[in-house]
């Protein structure tokens, strides 16, 4: 800075007039350049936004004209007499984010408390970059690890578990219920839990550092324990980026594909059992699109995507208004 | 309040702040009042740095001490140990005694919670909780009582009265506490801080963030509190040492360097610093 004003008035003192017009133009040219250029960059965004939407539409219209709204509402997927109905990879969809989201978020949530309010120093960083790692496995891996360890796991271990533990209670035998396959919709959802934990804790570890320490001090100072502090001041004052975290690792799991291909099962029916196989949307278009023949089929298959896109719309919706309604209950 | 220098010290032996029906005060305070809280060859340490070089003071009860000094000089680390505030962060540590009626605070065995709803901490930046005007003072009670909604609303009442703040205040106790303005949200903290019945209240530069009207106001207050509390206060400001306290600490580079009755440091100081500092001199 300094040393770049230094020669300035020297410069400008012999001849000011044209030589600061000419700059000044520059800086016009400049200004207006990078305005354009930031401008494009976020009409692209929308154009490309439109043009994936129109795509979907275009493609899915014969599906959709076909079997109308029967599309969500019907389970039955028989690529024979094709008849597609969307309910199946629809419920499959949404049960194993859900298992995902009730694992990771209060996991995440409790790692990130750990790491910035309680752990010492010198292990902070060894575990954040731990999880950052975890961030960076490629879901294929996921994938097989999940089909070959974790599965074969569950399977000898846990779902005996499960099931022998909930059998007698009513509601809840039916929830985990049937034989313990290994792969099936807990699987999924747990694998899926693994891979949005670190997209979960490393947004709320970051929101949770914003918050002034001498916040946290006037908590302290009226007596507050660790927790009560982290209950009434760091997720009230954080509360906006938490609910954006989870709702970006919601987004992660509602459209993973390959490690949940993996270890769904691909059965195109809807269980009580969260035991049993299922399959989600992404998981039937990777699996399907290679063997899908005929208009209406290749067409259902879209149609599914645009259904994925819908969902993913309407949860992003549901954060929104929830962080509307908490902003007016807060009076922030 | 609203004191000259020379109007306090004439007033001094008198003490006329004291309300009728509190023990009546020999001229004489130093020997009588109860010392609240015992500061005895205190020392410091941020890492390897020694902030606080052996500092010992009393604080007496329902007294008001003021620390004055420049920055730096270790009158907020002084502050925060009363309250152990400075455990909150690795590699702080304190050594030497503070007694609070009798007890050393600094021993491991004392339980934090407990001695910081004893000891009550006003910041220097108002800190209003994330959350309504009436939940930012019941918040910090129900930490410790169990009230019925009547009484809770009667104690937010009193605290928000004591504070000077209900008059403004109480048509919008739902609303949020950081929507109030700099002086009223740091009046708040106040409120939360008496709420919950401290026997001392730390005031850490209460009124550097706030207005003159503010500030006076926030005077008043604390000349209305000390008939109940001990209060200490960090000051930038002389004339608010001069004006509010009775009790002054001046203190430099980590020393206490002169603690006496406010009249007597602000008048006939018996070190050259604190004379050079209260004349503007340096700092």
């Amino acid at each position: 800075m300094a040393d770049t004003s230094f020669p300035g008035p020297l410069a400008g003192a012999a001849h000011a007039a044209p030589a600061r017009t000419a700059v000044l133009n520059r800086f016009r040219l400049g200004n207006l350049l990078f305005l354009n250029l930031t401008r494009a960059a976020a009409v692209l965004v929308l154009v490309l936004l439109g043009g994936v939407m129109v795509a979907l539409i275009e493609g899915a219209a014969p599906a959709l004209r076909e079997f109308g709204f029967g599309f969500v509402t019907s389970q039955s997927w028989n690529p024979v007499t094709e008849k597609f109905g969307a309910l199946a990879p629809i419920y499959g969809t949404i049960v194993t984010s859900l298992i995902a989201m009730l694992i990771a978020v209060p996991v995440g949530l409790g790692i990130a408390i750990f790491l910035t309010e309680l752990c010492p120093m010198p292990l902070r960083r060894p575990i954040g970059i731990a999880i950052e790692l975890l961030a960076g496995i490629p879901s294929i891996i996921y994938g097989i690890w999940g089909l070959f360890v974790f599965a074969p796991f569950l399977q000898t271990t846990v779902q005996p578990f499960l099931i022998s533990l909930f059998g007698p209670i009513p509601l809840l035998n039916a929830v985990f219920a049937g034989p313990p396959y290994g792969i099936g919709m807990l699987t999924a959802g747990l694998i899926l839990a693994i891979m949005v934990l670190p997209f979960i804790t490393s947004i709320a570890r970051d929101v949770f550092s914003t918050v002034p320490p001498v916040l946290k001090e006037a908590a302290y100072g009226i007596g507050c324990t660790r927790w009560e502090v982290v209950k009434n001041v760091v997720l009230p004052f954080t509360r906006v980026g938490v609910i954006g975290g989870v709702m970006l690792g919601l987004g992660r799991a509602l459209g993973e594909t390959m490690a949940v291909t993996f270890v769904i099962g691909n059965a195109h029916k809807i269980s009580a059992s969260i035991l049993a196989p299922g399959t989600t949307i992404s998981a039937t278009i990777a699996n399907e699109f290679t063997e899908a023949v005929g208009d209406i089929y290749t067409s259902s298959l879209i149609a599914l995507g645009l259904l994925l896109f819908v969902i993913t719309f309407i949860v992003l919706a549901i954060a929104r208004y929830m962080l509307l309604r908490l902003e007016m209950k807060g009076g922030k | 309040m609203n004191m000259t220098v020379a109007q306090s010290a004439a007033v001094s032996s008198a003490r006329p702040m004291q309300p009728a029906g509190a023990q009546r005060e020999m001229p004489n305070a130093q020997e009588t009042a109860h010392e609240k809280i015992s500061v005895r060859n205190l020392r410091f340490y941020y890492g390897d740095t020694l902030a606080l070089k052996g500092i010992s003071l009393p604080l007496y009860e329902r007294k008001v001490t003021a620390f004055i000094g420049p920055s730096g000089c270790g009158k907020s680390t002084l502050l925060r140990i009363l309250n152990r505030m400075y455990d909150l962060y690795p590699g702080q540590r304190a050594d030497g005694e503070v007694l609070l009626d009798g007890e050393n605070i600094l021993s491991p065995k004392q339980d934090k919670n407990l001695l910081r709803s004893r000891v009550g901490m006003v910041f220097q930046k108002p800190t209003p909780f994330p959350m309504t005007i009436y939940d930012n003072i019941a918040f910090g009670v129900r930490l410790y009582e169990k009230l019925s909604k009547a009484e809770m609303d009667e104690r937010v009442e009193s605290s928000l009265r004591r504070a000077a703040l209900w008059n403004e205040v109480k048509d919008k106790l739902g609303a949020s506490g950081q929507s109030l303005s700099g002086g009223q949200q740091q009046r708040l903290c106040i409120a939360r801080t008496v709420a919950i019945k401290p026997e001392v209240i730390l005031l850490d530069e209460p009124c550097s963030a706030l207005d003159p009207i503010s500030t006076a106001k926030i005077e008043e207050l604390i000349d209305e509190l000390k008939a109940e509390y001990t209060i200490a206060i960090v000051t930038h400001n002389m004339q608010q040492a001069a004006r509010c306290s009775e009790y002054t600490a001046f203190m430099y580079l980590g020393e206490l360097v002169e603690f006496d009755e406010t009249s007597r440091i602000f008048t006939t100081p018996s070190d050259q610093r604190t004379q050079d500092y209260i004349t503007g001199r340096f700092g």
